[in-house]
């Protein structure tokens, strides 16, 4: 199957999800204690008001009529208005989908780079003091609540050395620049990536070693060929298809995480929008934000799956 | 065995290189790109508790929002909030210069200022007052704000008709006398009865104003990013040159997690934060850091189930509030940055009297009542509590020490935690069977608030009459209150109303939370009032 084809294929696949994925967002609000009318009138106002204010947002109707409003409204790229700030949710969502899409690449980058490092420098030692220092190094990486993490790295690099910057993505008062972004965006990078880091390593070391076991590797060496030369040419091109789709995996994952990060750093994307919107308990936001994450993890997936089907000639 | 010594042999320099590039990564990593930057010279970076409301004041809510808003528009009255949070603030004239209030105090006359222009240069004048209170109060206006009447109540509940007289008078009647009628314009939180440019309005629809609130306010609207910064700025043409802000700009920013906001505070990155833990406040003096706290109208209400099996006894309830020791609470709990509180009147609104007590604290005492009515070895009860919002800070501490107190005379409670809005929800249904006691801060500079929380109009399902307090007197006396002629009248009312309600005790109060700000030293001109909010145009780094 050609790799168009392939894609193609699972784009299709994909669609029963999504639509699956937006009865469930809906739904699942619904069973959420608590009534929009009062959070946006609040405690001053009477019964009468918020029967008509109920009326007027249509919270009467049958919860399939709802439903099937929002997803035609979905389908036109219009999910409502935010019940908190009156503005259209798309127009509040896309640029945060853009900061959090930022901060996901800047974990990505550091979980392959660490990922990759970290395996290639564990699974030729195996069971030597490096390897397990990997391991044990994963092993604390993944257990690390990342909030907590993120007030550490906060409070070392940011407060104590002031290497960094400790919330936003821009400076406030003079924002602008790349350099300005990548140097927010290092630390809450890092605190998404830690548990994503491990979980590759662990992953892709574990491949290493079946390879390196391999008869094919015990010829190469017979012919001489130097433990480098073992390790970059073939033990690292097989491991690739692995590391591909544990990594490509983690996209969905990391932007999952990106909402604790964007919390503690007060990064101004989907994850502290979803937070304030369900602190304001802001509906058609929560819907809006959710449903992306879900968009996310889909097209993660799916994208990962096409890398690996690319790397890995047994597939096709 | 062979290999395992041959791939030894061949890391140790591998091993070092290895070593080298993760160092090199390592230094990038962490060497970044630029020092932090500081915040540029007469700008102000705010941090509050939360992100902020809608920018439209007739249809905007919370404290922090009107924290904000109060700059950008004005009324015809202001209070002075730049004497400090010991001080009753004075009532000052603003878009309205003077005022006549007829005989039977139902007719204000606001003669307006004359050299007053909105942001966009729309004049200030009796028409555009009048614009402003159809969009606040007329169901049939093109232009009528439609969650306004629901927020706004407490404002407009007597309001008969208005008027322009003039191009420069503008009168308000009302259907009955408010003597809180001017304090209230003043106030805010739950939409605000200040004057947005009806030519902004027009031109933007009620849809679009959001992003165009103009107002005639010390600072004008720069900008606004949901959920990253709202920025407001000098209004150099400011029609009191007295009042013209010394700060530039001030940059507001929501940040939810406190550590955040405390360690951007000490990062610089922000120069004045609200409401810090109070566990942190060594740690910020350490660094430099000025706290600034002061009287605030925030206090903590205790509503009491009046249906509950035990609770309907009065003596009980009497028990529950002798149990409380509210000095050690204030002290050790809340680290003194707060005020042991006693019954319905909030602190620094109309009526309260710092001297008053409902109950004394006698666990003895609570004891023997609790023997006489039928409970020599106390009862189970839970209690409902939320974690709050805003500049509500630990209040599951709160529970547990109370806790504890209730347990020494016998009133072994359960906690349950709600997050803020799915307890309000449940406030507005009544207290659950099986719950005693509940509690959240309330409490605000006028009394409008009561009217939600203790007449039998704001019994369930209405919010917040939610532990079943069925006494008509009270809503009587309230209206009395907001009738009478004189501010002594008025208390007097008031304390009626606190008495009744203290001899039922179906609400009691346990401490009144201090307004707490933490501020870098280079600050200069930051007041606090005895408001929920209060005067950002002092404040500069100069």
């Amino acid at each position: 199957m050609s790799i168009l084809s392939f894609a193609g294929t699972r784009l299709v696949y994909a669609i029963p999800v999504l639509v699956g994925v937006t009865v469930i967002v809906f739904m699942a609000l619904q069973l959420v204690p608590g009534d929009i009318a009062l959070t946006l009138l609040g405690r001053m106002a009477t019964q009468d008001q918020l029967v008509a204010l109920r009326q007027e947002l249509g919270l009467d109707r049958p919860l399939i009529v709802q439903y099937l409003t929002w997803l035609a409204g979905l389908l036109k790229g219009d999910i409502g208005n935010s019940i908190s700030q009156q503005l259209p949710v798309t127009k509040i969502l896309i640029p945060k989908i853009g900061n959090s899409l930022i901060l996901m690449a800047g974990s990505l980058f550091f979980v392959l780079v660490f990922g990759f490092i970290l395996s290639v420098l564990s699974a030729p030692r195996f069971r030597q003091l490096t390897d397990k220092l990997v391991v044990g190094l994963t092993l604390v990486l993944a257990s690390l609540p990342v909030f907590w993490l993120g007030i550490v790295l906060l409070y070392f690099f940011g407060f104590k050395w002031k290497l960094f910057p400790i919330s936003g993505m821009y400076n406030m008062v003079n924002p602008g620049g790349l350099g300005q972004l990548l140097h927010h965006m290092v630390l809450p990078a890092i605190a998404t990536a830690a548990s994503s880091i491990a979980v590759v390593t662990r992953v892709t070391r574990s491949r290493m070693i079946d390879v390196l076991g391999q008869p094919y590797i015990l010829a190469a060496r017979a012919r001489g060929l130097s433990r480098r030369k073992i390790v970059l040419r073939h033990a690292v091109r097989n491991t690739l298809p692995t590391f591909a789709n544990i990594g490509g995996l983690q996209i969905g994952y990391l932007f999952g995480s990106v909402i604790f990060t964007e919390i503690i750093f007060n990064w101004p994307g989907i994850g502290l929008l979803l937070f304030d919107a369900i602190l304001q308990r802001d509906v058609p936001v929560i819907q809006g934000c959710v449903l992306i994450v879900a968009l996310v993890f889909v097209l993660g997936n799916l994208i990962s799956d096409v890398i690996v089907h690319a790397l890995d000639p047994k597939q096709r | 065995m062979e290999m395992r010594s041959t791939a030894h042999r061949m890391t140790s320099r591998r091993r070092a290189g290895f070593a080298a590039a993760a160092a090199t990564a390592l230094a990038l990593v962490l060497g970044g790109t630029t020092a932090p930057v500081f915040a540029a010279d007469n700008t102000i970076v705010f941090a509050v508790e939360s992100d902020f409301s809608r920018l439209d004041p007739h249809a905007s809510r919370t404290w922090n929002t009107f924290k904000v808003l109060r700059h950008v528009f004005e009324t015809f009255v202001e209070e002075d909030l730049t004497k400090g949070p010991d001080v009753e603030p004075e009532l000052v004239p603003a878009l309205a210069e003077s005022w006549d209030i007829s005989e039977d105090g139902k007719s204000y006359t606001f003669h307006l200022r004359k050299d007053v222009k909105f942001h966009d240069g729309t004049p200030w004048n009796a028409e555009a007052a009048k614009f402003n209170l159809d969009r606040m109060t007329n169901k049939d206006f093109e232009f009528h704000q439609k969650l306004s009447p629901g927020l706004m109540g407490w404002m407009w509940q007597d309001l008969d008709n208005y008027e322009v007289v003039d191009e420069y008078t503008f009168r308000i009647n009302l259907k009955q006398p408010n003597a809180e009628f001017l304090r209230r314009l003043t106030s805010g939180g739950s939409g605000a009865p200040r004057m947005i440019s009806p030519t902004a309005v027009k031109t933007y629809g009620n849809d679009e104003i959001e992003q165009h609130p103009v107002g005639t306010g010390p600072f004008k609207f720069v900008e606004r990013v949901v959920g990253e910064k709202l920025v407001i700025a000098r209004n150099d043409d400011y029609w009191d040159p007295a009042r013209r802000p010394k700060a530039d700009q001030i940059v507001l920013r929501g940040i939810a997690e406190v550590a955040t906001r405390e360690l951007a505070l000490v990062g610089g990155e922000v120069d004045i934060i609200g409401t810090p833990s109070p566990d942190s406040l060594d740690f910020l003096k350490a660094q430099g850091i000025e706290i600034v706290s002061g009287n605030s109208p925030m206090f903590y209400l205790m509503w009491i189930n009046m249906k509950d099996p035990h609770f309907k006894d009065v003596r009980v309830r009497k028990a529950m509030c002798m149990a409380i020791n509210r000095d050690d609470l204030a002290k050790y709990q809340r680290k003194g940055l707060a005020t042991p509180a006693y019954g319905v009147l909030s602190p620094h609104g109309p009526g309260y009297d710092p001297a008053y007590k409902d109950c004394e604290y006698d666990p003895e005492g609570a004891k023997k009542l609790l023997a006489e009515a039928g409970y020599p070895d106390g009862f189970e009860t839970r209690m409902d509590w939320t974690f709050g919002a805003g500049a509500d800070v630990n209040t599951k501490g709160d529970a547990e020490w109370l806790q504890r107190d209730f347990e020494k005379v016998g009133i072994r409670a359960s906690i349950e935690m709600f997050d803020n809005n799915t307890f309000w929800d449940m406030m507005s249904n009544g207290m659950r069977e099986g719950t005693g006691l509940t509690s959240a801060s309330w409490g605000d500079s006028t009394f409008a608030w009561l009217d939600q929380v203790v007449p039998t109009t704001a019994l369930p399902p209405n919010c917040c009459n939610s532990g079943y307090y069925d006494n008509p007197k009270i809503d009587q006396l309230l209206a009395e209150a907001r009738g009478a002629a004189s501010k002594e009248a008025m208390d007097a009312k008031l304390h009626e109303v606190r008495d009744v309600i203290a001899d039922d005790m179906a609400f009691t109060s346990y401490y009144t939370a201090s307004a707490v700000y933490a501020v870098r030293p280079d600050v200069k001109g930051f007041v606090l009032s005895p408001r929920h909010w209060f005067d950002l145009t002092t404040i500069s780094k100069q």
